[in-house]
């Protein structure tokens, strides 16, 4: 079987689980208990939080709180963020972020869609204008899980700081965590990651918080992460991120090289006869979207999966929404045709090159041949 | 003082000499849907008792023989034997803390020394005496106590009339064939159905890889919880991806949908007499979409040999369906956004009042046997 779905989620690393095996078997203590088992466990959870976080922040001006998934850090950052006046948000987020701001518009609160530019990077110019005196959370993907389209969210949240200096600024950064190097700037205040895109386990994610910034917790209850989330925390699957997260970063440019190889080869083997390439070269290497324009992107993906081969299509999240045409691929600027029939190859620096042109010519001779029959 | 449930029959009592083989069948379905409950049922004088059972698992047994088809009203009720201090203590724990009452005797006991009269009389007196917030009102009472006297020694005291399901005991009218799509229409069809007695069997189309494992699991979803009614349907799941394929390549695509219904009747009526049943059951509905107009309904009748189709629903409003499907609990599966068959090769301008001749003139285009026999093939039969 061939993995080419990895930005719905990766194959845990199998290192990570077996060295956590301990927090759920030996030490399964509750980590806000006084006793001593306890309160080393809280110990080693500051340990992953502070870790995790030195990867992409400086410590000293940013703080983490584990949650339950990146979706859950997206709705406290969208919930909690984005209270007053408006929020202003693109239309090329994840459901966790435009969802969320969907169901603040129903509560009362204005919210603003930047629109998109053809690759599914958002039009900054049309964002900026959307910001005012009583912008109170500005919320822009990092790097579309769609496309693979990067944002510049540093640049962005400078202008979008010089526009309102209150705004809050934050990022859904589940795409981008783990497979680029960066540090958070200090106008970003709150960014999202997951564990499970990065070789950890399901049911762990953090928000990271500019230190100072007081948000409101999502989840009230016995007060842990310092009260901004409680619940007791899964330290099985945060010490699983946090051996995830130092093995990614350890590799991070020697991966996204390899990774971008198998990007490469992968565009130039598909057939442009009956794929349209809809990722740009400057994307994530990470994703590439494609679209086998006349066909259900469905259909194609049942049959890869008859034939041993996993692919998404537009993001696993949403693909049993109501609508089946990709909101993001519209939001691109592509014709309905185009957007029925995407499909999203997804790498990891696990995958082979040979992994790759069996792949390709799985789908060229899927599509070919499902083509045929529907013309 | 024992706890029971009584349960009185709906229609069973007007038949004749074959009234036993219905009781039995209405018992055997109780019995079903008991199942794995702690109880025993026993006949009382022309109704059941269910007795012995949990005290805690009382309200799932009232859950459960909601669903029972021939039951026409049940009742929690106290078992005590004909002395009236039992019967007066029984009514005791029954009577409501305050409020207007008052009391029904029924008398089928009649060396019993007191009459009907009288015993409501004695009862209501003697709780009148022991509760100062309680009063008598046999025109317009809040509450009614029920004494109940058999002539087997014992008493029933009860205070509640439970609506049954009404009907036919599931099994007494034969069996049918439900085509079920995952819509909201099919599972209300073969409900209705099996309210008269029969029992039901589900045939479900699917169009993999056109669509995907959650449109099947949601059938198997739906034909599950028709199954609580039924006492037991069984699921045939059937490809007719290259059915639809054949008529996409070689027929006028606006018939896509019509000629399509054909050769779903033709593989259902074959599964149907192939597992005993005597007729299909349908879900459609006059002039509901494009293929369900009369002649819709004819072309896709007319290639059936010896079965009958049923289509309970032709006479509905879709918000009449939608309440019904509601009231059994499918609706929230139902409209589960996962696509069916249909909406596969949907053609731009269906024919909507297909002409007989012209859809046997495209699907001579089509080898029918062949692609009916094929299709068949792919047949997967789930027992739910």
């Amino acid at each position: 079987m061939i993995y080419l779905d990895n930005a719905a989620t990766t194959k845990p690393v199998e290192q990570c689980v077996k060295n956590a095996e301990r927090y759920l078997l030996r030490e399964y203590y509750n980590p806000s208990a006084l006793y001593a088992e306890g309160y080393n466990l809280n110990l080693e959870l500051k340990e992953a939080r502070r870790k995790i976080l030195s990867f992409i922040a400086d410590e000293n001006n940013f703080s983490l709180n584990f949650t339950s998934s990146g979706t859950e850090a997206d709705n406290q950052a969208v919930f909690c963020g984005g209270k007053r006046g408006n929020i202003v948000t693109t239309l090329g987020e994840h459901s966790a972020v435009y969802s969320a701001a969907e169901e603040l518009k129903q509560r009362g609160t204005e919210v603003r869609f930047a629109n998109l530019n053809s690759d599914g990077s958002v039009n900054t110019k049309h964002l900026l204008s959307l910001i005012d005196e009583k912008t109170s959370l500005v919320s822009v993907i990092h790097v579309n899980n769609e496309t693979g389209a990067i944002n510049d969210i540093f640049k962005i949240a400078e202008e979008v700081k010089i526009k309102n200096k209150y705004a809050l600024f934050h990022s859904d950064g589940v795409q981008a965590f783990g497979k680029f190097s960066f540090k958070l700037t200090k106008n970003i205040d709150l960014y999202s990651v997951s564990a499970h895109k990065i070789g950890g386990v399901k049911g762990c994610g953090a928000l990271i918080r500019r230190k100072n910034l007081v948000i409101k917790p999502f989840i009230f209850g016995g007060g842990q992460e310092n009260g901004f989330r409680s619940g007791t925390e899964n330290v099985f699957a945060i010490k699983c991120f946090e051996m995830a997260a130092e093995i990614a970063f350890e590799d991070i440019n020697v991966s996204r090289e390899k990774v971008k190889k198998l990007n490469v080869a992968m565009r130039s083997l598909l057939d442009n006869e009956v794929f349209r390439i809809l990722s740009y070269d400057d994307a994530s290497p990470y994703i590439l979207a494609v679209s086998a324009a006349g066909l259900r992107g469905e259909t194609v993906l049942h049959e890869a999966d008859d034939n041993g081969l996993i692919i998404g299509t537009g993001s696993a999240c949403s693909s049993n929404a109501k609508k089946r045409f990709s909101r993001v691929i519209l939001a691109c600027g592509a014709d309905k045709q185009t957007a029925d029939g995407v499909l999203r190859l997804s790498f990891s620096s696990e995958n082979t090159i040979d992994e790759v042109k069996t792949a390709a010519e799985i789908l060229n001779k899927i599509v070919k041949n499902r083509l045929n029959i529907m013309a | 003082m024992e706890k029971v449930i009584i349960i009185r029959y709906a229609e069973i009592h007007l038949k004749g000499k074959n009234r036993g083989w219905f009781e039995r069948v209405f018992v055997v379905n109780i019995e079903k849907s008991l199942k794995g409950l702690k109880h025993e049922i026993r006949r009382h004088s022309g109704r059941y008792l269910i007795e012995n059972f949990e005290d805690s698992e009382t309200e799932i047994i009232l859950e459960r023989l909601k669903r029972v088809f021939g039951i026409h009203s049940y009742s929690v009720s106290l078992k005590v034997c004909t002395d009236m201090d039992a019967v007066f203590n029984a009514a005791k724990s029954v009577c409501a803390a305050e409020g207007k009452f008052k009391v029904n005797t029924h008398r089928a006991d009649k060396n019993f020394p007191l009459n009907s009269m009288q015993i409501s009389a004695e009862i209501g007196g003697r709780l009148l005496d022991v509760n100062s917030k309680i009063k008598v009102d046999v025109h317009n009472p809040d509450f009614i106590i029920n004494i109940d006297l058999r002539e087997n020694g014992t008493a029933l005291v009860f205070n509640e009339f439970f609506k049954g399901a009404g009907g036919m005991p599931v099994g007494t009218s034969g069996k049918g064939m439900l085509l079920i799509s995952g819509g909201i229409d099919s599972p209300v069809a073969g409900h209705m159905i099996a309210k008269r007695g029969m029992s039901i069997d589900c045939v479900h189309f699917h169009s993999y890889p056109y669509t995907n494992m959650q449109a099947r699991e949601k059938v198997i979803e739906l034909t599950k919880h028709l199954s609580s009614y039924t006492c037991g349907s069984k699921l045939n799941i059937v490809s007719v991806t290259q059915i639809q394929e054949e008529i996409h390549k070689k027929c006028n695509g606006d018939y896509m949908v019509t000629l399509l219904r054909r050769f779903m009747m033709r593989i259902a009526e074959r599964i149907a007499i192939d597992s005993g049943a005597q007729c299909l059951i349908t879900g459609e509905s006059l002039a509901q979409v494009a293929s369900q107009t009369v002649e819709g309904m004819t072309s896709a009748s007319s290639v059936l040999k010896t079965l009958t189709v049923l289509r309970p629903l032709c006479g509905f409003d879709k918000d009449e369906i939608i309440e019904r499907s509601r009231a059994i609990g499918t609706y929230e599966t139902s409209i589960e956004p996962y696509e069916d068959c249909c909406t596969v090769f949907l053609p731009k301008h269906p024919v909507t009042r297909p002409k007989l001749c012209d859809v046997i003139a495209e699907e001579e285009k089509l080898n029918v046997n062949a692609l009916v026999d094929e299709a068949l093939k792919t047949l997967e039969t789930l027992i739910l």
